[in-house]
């Protein structure tokens, strides 16, 4: 029982810290802090890289869409020119058909 | 600086400038003729084309091409037709009621564009009601060049005028091409003009 009572006490006792502790304790904080730094600093390039990437993907779209309007706008005009050329024929062949009739009924007139 | 932006301007101008012998070869649309105006405020259906050269290349790039399908070889010829072309001027005037327009409207019209370079191949008149058509060729060294018809009707006006190398018998290969039955009827036609008036 005083054994326990003893080692009790002796764990109790105030004792003087080494002389290297504070030396080590300051040594650790050191290396707490620069491995810190070094995440944060490629965190940063990472956000670099991340936003430069994506920059460039939206420059390529843009680019793309640029195309993709102008393939469009392209073909609608293509499309348009088409429809007046269709349109021409088609008055061309009604002012032909025209002819066609008054040549029919004259020569009916003619043989009548 | 200052000496760049001027050469910059001078090449642009000529790079712009149509060669000489460009604006000799290639004929160009006739501007409206002034009565088409008046036609035009009291037609109650307008139908307006003009197609330069480089329009009629650009369109002929969306036509089909020769395939199984009818309809696609109707266009095709169609195609092959204006892509010789310098310009194509047509111009549809319908009106609601007969006597929107006079005859010596029509006349106007028909000097507008009957000048000395064109041939009539067909005079088509018809007194009592007024109708008439004429077409006429313009021709160079014996080579059509151009067509023009001028077809009235009691309340239609139809102008059109295609320039540049047409062959008739190319005209007869669109008779299938929908709505396109009588532009075959030219093919037949022959540079002798073809009067016919009935009183």
């Amino acid at each position: 029982m005083e054994e326990s009572e003893q080692e009790l006490r002796h764990a109790f006792d105030r004792l003087p810290a080494p002389a290297s502790l504070k030396r080590k304790i300051m040594a650790r904080r050191r290396g707490a802090a620069q491995q810190l730094s070094f995440p944060l600093f490629a965190w940063r390039g990472l956000a670099a890289s991340i936003v430069s990437v994506s920059l460039c993907i939206l420059a390529a779209l843009v680019i793309y869409g640029d195309y993709q309007w102008r393939e469009a706008e392209q073909r609608r005009k293509g499309e348009e020119a088409r429809r007046q050329v269709l349109l021409a024929l088609r008055i061309t062949n009604h002012a032909l058909d025209h002819m066609n009739k008054q040549f029919a009924a004259n020569g009916r007139a003619h043989h009548e | 600086m200052k000496n760049r932006i001027i050469a910059f301007i001078f090449a642009a101008a000529v790079m712009a400038a149509p060669a000489p012998g460009q604006t000799a070869q290639t004929a160009p649309l006739p501007a409206p003729a002034p009565i088409e105006k008046e036609l035009a405020a009291r037609a109650s259906n307008v139908d307006e084309v003009t197609l330069g050269k480089n329009m009629l290349a650009f369109a002929s790039a969306f036509m089909k091409d020769k395939g199984k399908d009818k309809n696609d070889n109707d266009e095709a010829s169609a195609r092959q037709l204006i892509e010789g072309l310098e310009g194509i001027y047509v111009r549809d005037y319908e009106f609601d009621k007969e006597g929107q327009f006079t005859a010596e409207e029509v006349d106007q019209l028909r000097k507008y564009y009957e000048t000395g370079d064109w041939s009539p191949i067909v005079r088509e008149r018809e007194r009592k009601t007024g109708e008439s058509t004429d077409v006429m060729v313009k021709l160079v060294n014996g080579n059509s060049r151009g067509l023009l018809i001028l077809d009235v009707e009691p309340k239609e006006i139809s102008i059109v005028l295609i320039l540049g190398p047409i062959r008739m018998d190319e005209l007869g290969k669109l008779k299938g091409l929908d709505g396109l039955g009588s532009l075959g009827a030219l093919g037949g036609v022959q540079h002798s003009p073809r009067g016919d008036d009935k009183h």
